[in-house]
């Protein structure tokens, strides 16, 4: 970290040093505030708006579980885990033959995946509804796990790519050399090397499913199907909005982003990321 | 031969599925917007009518406030913004003196909170705090910047800045964490040339620092684009295209017009409106992004 200070700007002066603090202390005011503030909120009768009183409760969470909310939290886990793990395990089989192997279309397929990454979703709404109604996927946990299935793979194959290309082939080639098959190669010597890599982009891709709303929003109206997301909005009335809900609804939605994102979010550079993002 | 039945049986399941879920897709896109599907007569089919929901489209008088809302403030204002406090964000915590302090580190991990914030809750967040009686307008009132409390995302003045913030809060930590790393690799020997030849602080700045972070800057720029254009979640949740139609965008408008109108035929041509800007973007995003990736990663 000796080198993150860099002599950008040399030594300020006193008051120059006051700004730069002051700055520094609001931009941590403005990104951290807002979200304590609705934790806070989640224990408060009412979310805190109508803030009579300052006693705190876990009467939000109490009363979001007996009206249903566990059943879309159910939803999300089936639907996103299924889909992560089918994803992970197609993304696995291709970045290894990307990364391993000289192929005709080679570039124009990875080119292809990387379009992926930057794909209007919502231009596919229309079609994907179309072929849904025809084939009874609407509503239905197998047209939700396809669709993130499909949603998650350009950005595992993209992030499992460039984890395996460090693998020297040199370790499958012994192997293979004596005797294992390609398939006891990826899993018996890639997927130990691996699997702190597979791992993160597994967890990333779950928690894109467990955050998406657009494609719930489309395809799913039966309430005993729909997912978090659009639980979470079930609380914003056209004219009331049930505050105290809302904010413990958010927690419970947030709570499992940061425990799975903070572990993988080294892995996960920045650089990396920016294509991955929507 | 026995490689090449290998890579065809790892690669086919995952491209079958992206013909499935994107290529077969956009190309129905583009014939259902030459019919007049509509969402409650699907089984019966549309009839082909030509351009007509494009004639339509490019008549009517909300199309140009769409697409002004879409480019100036979706993506535009945001991306610009998202560049500028990222950037300012990342100088900031670069800092020899904030360094020295550990607030750097602190700042650090502050910024990944809005990050892992799902946009989703980001929204929920911020309608909470621009409540009439909510945080920002109590902090307002109590500066005494204001007398009356404005109730930002129902007020046609205060909607669009408000969503802009929105989406800064949620997007702007991951430019800077990426901009961060990249100042940090800016090679020391540089500010010292810099500052032996005399150079003031804006002129480092202007000539070594900026210069260096500029390919970041592009990358980041353009992948900004894409975020902000193609995005629904921020409009659509934090005032559901309105008051009225007033904060409608391109992918808020397919949704409204397929979901809410039931006119899919219409709703998709406005997705082919779509579609071909990003396909503008898409050759840049080919020369300057997926060019290096590809370079990069095979």
């Amino acid at each position: 970290m000796a080198r993150a200070a860099s002599r950008h700007w040399r030594d300020p002066g006193a008051w120059q040093l006051v700004v730069m603090l002051l700055l520094a202390v609001l931009t941590l005011f403005v990104l951290v505030y807002p979200a304590i503030y609705v934790l806070v909120g989640s224990f408060r009768p009412g979310g805190g708006l109508l803030s009579s009183t300052e006693t705190l409760t876990f009467r939000n969470y109490f009363r979001i579980f007996e009206a249903g909310f566990g059943r879309f939290i159910f939803n999300s886990l089936v639907i996103c885990m299924v889909a992560t793990v089918v994803s992970t395990v197609l993304s696995i089989m291709a970045a290894y033959a990307f990364s391993r192997f000289q192929f005709r279309f080679k570039r124009t397929l990875f080119t292809a995946i990387l379009f992926g990454q930057v794909f209007p979703w919502i231009v596919l709404i229309n079609p994907l509804f179309v072929a849904f109604a025809t084939l009874n996927l609407i509503n239905s946990y197998v047209g939700m796990i396809l669709t993130y299935t499909a949603f998650t793979v350009p950005f595992s194959v993209y992030m499992l790519v460039g984890y395996l290309v460090t693998v020297p082939k040199s370790l499958d080639e012994a192997a293979i050399i004596d005797g294992a098959s390609r398939w006891q190669v990826i899993w018996f010597i890639i997927c130990p090397v691996m699997l702190p890599g597979f791992v993160a982009t597994a967890t990333y891709a779950f928690l894109l499913c467990w955050t998406e709303y657009l494609f719930a929003l489309a395809f799913l109206t039966q309430t005993e199907l729909k997912t978090l997301p659009l639980g979470l909005y079930q609380y914003f009335g056209d004219d009331y909005v049930d505050w105290g809900a809302v904010m413990a609804a958010s927690v419970v939605t947030t709570l499992p982003v940061f425990l799975l994102f903070l572990p993988i979010q080294g892995r996960i550079s920045p650089g990396r990321i920016a294509g991955a993002v929507k | 031969m026995r490689d090449r039945l290998f890579i065809t049986t790892m690669l086919v399941p995952s491209m079958v599925l992206l013909i499935l879920f994107y290529g077969y897709p956009i190309f129905d896109n583009l014939r259902i917007s030459f019919t007049d599907l509509s969402l409650l007569g699907m089984k019966k089919g549309g009839n082909w009518v030509g351009l007509e929901n494009y004639r339509e489209l490019f008549r009517s008088g909300e199309f140009g406030h769409i697409l002004f809302n879409t480019f100036i403030w979706l993506t535009a204002t945001s991306v610009v913004l998202r560049l500028l406090i990222g950037l300012a964000i990342a100088l900031l915590l670069n800092t020899r003196a904030l360094g020295k302090l550990r607030l750097a580190a602190v700042s650090r991990f502050a910024l990944l909170i809005p990050w892992a914030t799902p946009p989703i809750v980001a929204v929920v967040i911020w309608r909470f705090l621009l409540e009439r009686n909510g945080f920002v307008n109590e902090a307002l009132i109590g500066l005494g910047l204001i007398s009356q409390p404005i109730a930002f995302l129902a007020d046609i003045r205060t909607v669009w800045p408000s969503i802009v913030v929105i989406m800064l809060w949620n997007t702007v930590p991951l430019i800077a964490l990426s901009l961060l790393s990249s100042l940090q690799t800016v090679p020391e020997e540089y500010y010292e040339a810099a500052e032996l030849d005399g150079a003031t602080d804006w002129q480092t700045f202007r000539f070594v620092t900026l210069p260096f972070l500029m390919p970041a800057i592009l990358v980041l720029g353009l992948m900004s684009v894409f975020w902000s254009f193609n995005n629904f979640v921020y409009v659509w949740l934090a005032t559901g295209a309105g008051p009225g139609t007033f904060t409608n965008v391109l992918a808020t408008e397919v949704y409204l017009k397929a979901f809410v109108d039931f006119r899919l035929g219409y709703s998709s041509a406005i997705g082919m409106v779509m579609a071909v800007v990003m396909g503008a973007f898409g050759i840049l995003y080919l020369r300057l992004v997926a060019q290096r990736q590809l370079e990069e990663t095979l």
